[in-house]
């Protein structure tokens, strides 16, 4: 098996496993976490074929970065907006949170 | 590879695959957490094993350093229950719906892998900090200030949305 489809096989792990996670959890802050796994799946797999093919290194690696750069403005805002949720409906239980209007 | 990197590869997985089991599977919200730190500790070892140490110490960086503590303040400001949130019993039907989220692209994506092995590199491109800053400020300068402009946004819009007084006026 060549390096690449190993780095691959461990990116498509977390990423499946992050979709369990998304499904199974049920607080708000449990689903984040599993997103977050989805995401390190995804940088991981941009890298490997960054750097392990004939293709733009360069552009692989910066790709990462702007990846993680999302992931930061991404958490920060399901931050902000799990907070408020909170604040409204007393419980980040996803599925007691069902009423659309405040 | 050679050995060494064979079993650095080995190792780096372990640490990533109990810790997204345990990120997953635990009761707790901050064992979570943890699995999820220790997940990422390990890809930035991966990052190192492909010769992308920048990536690497980015990903200690904002991630074990940034996201994780970000997360941790969402668990400490939601009022965690210290007996884990999730300690009640999940319902067949949710781990059924969980397990096909699992399978499906799993299945797929891996027999896709196995099948039609992708031709690879037995060593990884070599790329410096230096080549990164170039690309940064040349080819990829628009999608460089887009990507602040994106934090900026989000960090503003995170601040007022979470404004205490923003919602009572």
């Amino acid at each position: 098996m060549s390096a690449l489809s190993l780095y691959q096989l461990v990116a498509l792990f977390l990423l499946s496993i992050g979709f369990f996670g998304l499904v199974w959890r049920r607080t708000l802050i449990g689903m984040v976490i599993s997103i977050e796994l989805m995401i390190n799946g995804a940088g991981l797999a941009i890298v490997a074929a960054a750097q392990l093919t004939p293709a733009n290194a360069v552009m692989g690696q910066i790709g990462t970065l702007f990846v993680m750069g999302l992931a930061a403005a991404e958490a920060t805002l399901i931050l902000a907006i799990v907070l408020i949720v909170v604040k409204r409906f007393k419980t980040s239980q996803a599925g007691e949170i069902s009423e659309m209007k405040g | 590879m050679e050995i060494l990197a064979k079993l650095a590869f080995a190792l780096y997985a372990l640490v990533i695959i109990t810790g997204a089991i345990m990120a997953v599977a635990s009761r707790s919200l901050v064992r979570a957490l943890l699995g999820l730190i220790a997940v990422m500790i390990g890809v930035a070892g991966m990052y190192l094993l492909m010769a992308a140490p920048f990536v690497a110490f980015m990903q200690i960086l904002i991630y074990v350093g940034g996201v994780s503590v970000l997360i941790f303040f969402a668990i400490m400001l939601t009022k965690a229950s210290p007996d884990g949130d999730e300690s009640s019993p999940n319902s067949l039907r949710n781990t059924l719906n969980a397990l096909v989220a699992m399978l499906a692209p799993g299945v797929i994506l891996s027999v896709v892998i196995l099948r039609y092995p992708p031709e690879s590199f037995p060593r990884p491109t070599d790329v410096g900090a230096f080549n990164l800053g170039e690309g940064m400020l040349g080819m990829y300068l628009l999608p460089f200030e887009l990507i602040s402009i994106i934090l900026f946004v989000a960090m503003a819009g995170a601040v007022l949305v979470a404004w205490r007084k923003w919602g009572n006026k």
